[in-house]
C-alpha cells in the first residue's frame, strides 16, 4: 500500500475565471484583504478568428514533494506532511520571509495580522472531516479536483490515469502536487 | 506589481556584515603581514569590525514578524538553509570580532582585558589577570586565524543567501556569492581607509597606504570580473535570466547600478587608487593633495557596495523563473 500523497488535479477547460475559488478560500480561512492564497491565471488565447477563448489557469501552493520553501526555512517552521502536504507551522515561523522569495510559483504571502508567512493548507481541517476544499467545493465549473494520487479508485488517480496533463515549472525539480488536465493545449 | 519582501533593513544588513568581515580580513592580514609596519591598518580594522555587524543583525531583527522568536534560529541548525548556517556564522563571528577588539585596545583600556588562569578560579573575578605583551601578540594571531575563515564565510554567506534562492534568476547563479565576497572585503577595506583617514593620530605610513589601496584595487578588479561573466550569464542563458539582467540592462534598476555600482562604486575608486598607487610606488611619495584620497576612494567603494545590495535584493526580487500573468 503505497502512502498518501494528496493533490489537486485542475481541468483547465472548466475554469471559467469566475474567481469562487479565490472568494472562498479568503472566507474559510480567514485570508486578510489584499492577500490571496490561490488565484486564476489567464494564460493566453486560444483557437482562431472567429473560434478563438481564452485559457484559465487556477492554481496555488504546489504542495510540491521537494519544495524550496521548505528547504531555506531556518527555523524548521515549513515542513512536509506525510500526506503529501506542506505546511507551515505558526508557532515556529519567525517570519524571516525567506521561503516567499524562495517559491517559484509565488504561492505564499506575508500576513501582517500573525506576523508569520501563511499559505494554501489544502484546507486540512476540513479533507480530515471528509469534505473537499473550499476552492474544490465551490468551483461551478467543476475544473478543481482534490484527493489522494496513491489510491487508484481515487477521482484524481482516474483523471491522471485517462487524461494528459502538465506541471508547471517542473524543471526547478520541485515535484509540484497540482497537475493540469489540458484539452486546448497550453499556450506559454 | 511586484511585492517587496525584503527591503532596505536586508539591503543595509548584507552590507554592514560585508563591511565587518572586510574589516576583519584586512586587519587579520596585516597583523599577519606585519604587526609593527601595518599596525594602524590591524588596529583600526580591530576597532570597525564587530560593529557594523551588530548593527546590521540587529536589524534584521526588526525585519522579522517575529522578532521575540529570533532564539529559534539558535535552537538547532538546518543544513539546507542558508540563513540557519549563516545566523550561526555570524554569532560566531561577532564573538570573535569582540573578543579581538578588546586585544588591540589602547593603553588605559587594555588594563581591564582580564583573562582566566585556571578552570578552578573561574567564577573568582579577582583571580584574572592581565595578559602579557607576548601573550597579547599570540592571541591577535590565534582570533585573526579563526576569524578570517569565518569572516570570508560570512561574507560570502550575504551571497549565498540570494544565491541559493532557486525562484529569482537574477540572484540564481554561483557568482552573487563570489561578486559578493569581493565586494565586502573592498567595503571593509573603503572603511578602514575612511576610519583612519578620520583618526589623524593614527595615520596610516607610507607601507599601509600601499598595502590599502593594492589590495582594493586588486578586490575592485576581481568584482569586475565578476559582473562581466555575471552581465554574459544572465544575457546568454535562459529568457528568465536574459529579462531579469534586462532589469539593470534598459530596466528600471539601470541608473542605481551602471551609475552607484559600476561608475562611483567601482571606476572612480579604482582610477583614483590606482593614481595613488602610481605616485607611491613609482614616484614613491605620497600624493601632496589637501584631501585625503584615501577617504574620499574608500568612501566612494563604501557607497558602491550599499548600492550593489540594494540593485541586487531590490532586482532580485522583481526577477521572476514564471511569467507574471
Amino acid at each position: 500500500m503505497a502512502t498518501k500523497r494528496f493533490a489537486f488535479v485542475i481541468e483547465t477547460e472548466r475554469c471559467i475565471d469566475c474567481k469562487a475559488c479565490m472568494v472562498s478560500c479568503s472566507v474559510e480561512n480567514n485570508v486578510p484583504v489584499g492577500h490571496h492564497r490561490n488565484w486564476v491565471h489567464q494564460i493566453g488565447i486560444k483557437g482562431t478568428f472567429p473560434d478563438v477563448g481564452m485559457s484559465f489557469e487556477p492554481g496555488q501552493c504546489m504542495h510540491c514533494e521537494n519544495p524550496p520553501c521548505e528547504r531555506v526555512c531556518p527555523v524548521g517552521a515549513t515542513y512536509r506532511r506525510d500526506d503529501g502536504l506542506v505546511m507551515v507551522d505558526q508557532d515556529v515561523c519567525i517570519g524571516c520571509k525567506y521561503c516567499i522569495e524562495a517559491c517559484p510559483y509565488d504561492a505564499r504571502y506575508f500576513n501582517e495580522e500573525t506576523g508569520v508567512t501563511d499559505k494554501c493548507t489544502a484546507c486540512v481541517h476540513r479533507v480530515y472531516q471528509g469534505e473537499e476544499p473550499a476552492c474544490v467545493a465551490t468551483c461551478i465549473g467543476g475544473a478543481r479536483h482534490f484527493g489522494d494520487i496513491n489510491d487508484p479508485n481515487s477521482e484524481v488517480a482516474k483523471l491522471l490515469a485517462t487524461n494528459d496533463y502538465y506541471r508547471v515549472y517542473e524543471a526547478a525539480g520541485t515535484e509540484p502536487g497540482v497537475y493540469y488536465i489540458y484539452k486546448g493545449g497550453r499556450k506559454a | 506589481m511586484t511585492e517587496f519582501h525584503w527591503n532596505w533593513l536586508i539591503v543595509n544588513y548584507l552590507f554592514l556584515a560585508g563591511i565587518s568581515s572586510g574589516a576583519f580580513a584586512t586587519s587579520g592580514l596585516a597583523n599577519y603581514l606585519g604587526g609593527q609596519k601595518y599596525g594602524t591598518v590591524a588596529k583600526v580594522g580591530a576597532y570597525i569590525a564587530p560593529f557594523p555587524v551588530i548593527i546590521g543583525t540587529s536589524l534584521l531583527l526588526f525585519d522579522l514578524g517575529k522578532p521575540f522568536r529570533f532564539w529559534r534560529l539558535f535552537a538547532g541548525i538546518q543544513w539546507t538553509s542558508p540563513m540557519s548556517i549563516g545566523s550561526w556564522l555570524l554569532s560566531i563571528f561577532i564573538v570573535i570580532s569582540l573578543a579581538y577588539l578588546l586585544l588591540w585596545l589602547p593603553k588605559p583600556y587594555s588594563n581591564f582585558v582580564r583573562v582566566p588562569r585556571s578552570p578552578k578560579n573561574i567564577i573568582k573575578l579577582k583571580s584574572w589577570t592581565k595578559l602579557s605583551p607576548g601573550e597579547n601578540r599570540r592571541w591577535r594571531l590565534i582570533l585573526g586565524a579563526v576569524g578570517l575563515p569565518l569572516s570570508v564565510g560570512v561574507a560570502m554567506y550575504t551571497g549565498v543567501l540570494l544565491g541559493a534562492v532557486p525562484a529569482r534568476p537574477f540572484w540564481n547563479t554561483p557568482m552573487v556569492a563570489q561578486l559578493f565576497l569581493f565586494s565586502a572585503m573592498s567595503t571593509g577595506v573603503g572603511a578602514i581607509l575612511v576610519i583612519s583617514a578620520i583618526m589623524t593620530r593614527h595615520s596610516e605610513s607610507y607601507h599601509e597606504k600601499v598595502l590599502l589601496n593594492s589590495v582594493d584595487t586588486v578586490l575592485i578588479v576581481f568584482e569586475i570580473f565578476m559582473i562581466i561573466p555575471f552581465l554574459l550569464h544572465q544575457t546568454l542563458s535562459t529568457w528568465s535570466h536574459k529579462e531579469a539582467v534586462g532589469l539593470i540592462m534598459g530596466g528600471e534598476f539601470t541608473a542605481q547600478f551602471w551609475v552607484g555600482v559600476i561608475l562611483i562604486g567601482i571606476l572612480m575608486p579604482l582610477s583614483i587608487e590606482i593614481y595613488e598607487l602610481w605616485h607611491l610606488v613609482v614616484k614613491k611619495h605620497m600624493p601632496k593633495m589637501r584631501i585625503n584620497l584615501g577617504m574620499v576612494s574608500g568612501g566612494l567603494v563604501i557607497f558602491g557596495g550599499l548600492m550593489l545590495r540594494y540593485v541586487f535584493v531590490y532586482a532580485g526580487q522583481v526577477s521572476h523563473f514564471l511569467p507574471h500573468y
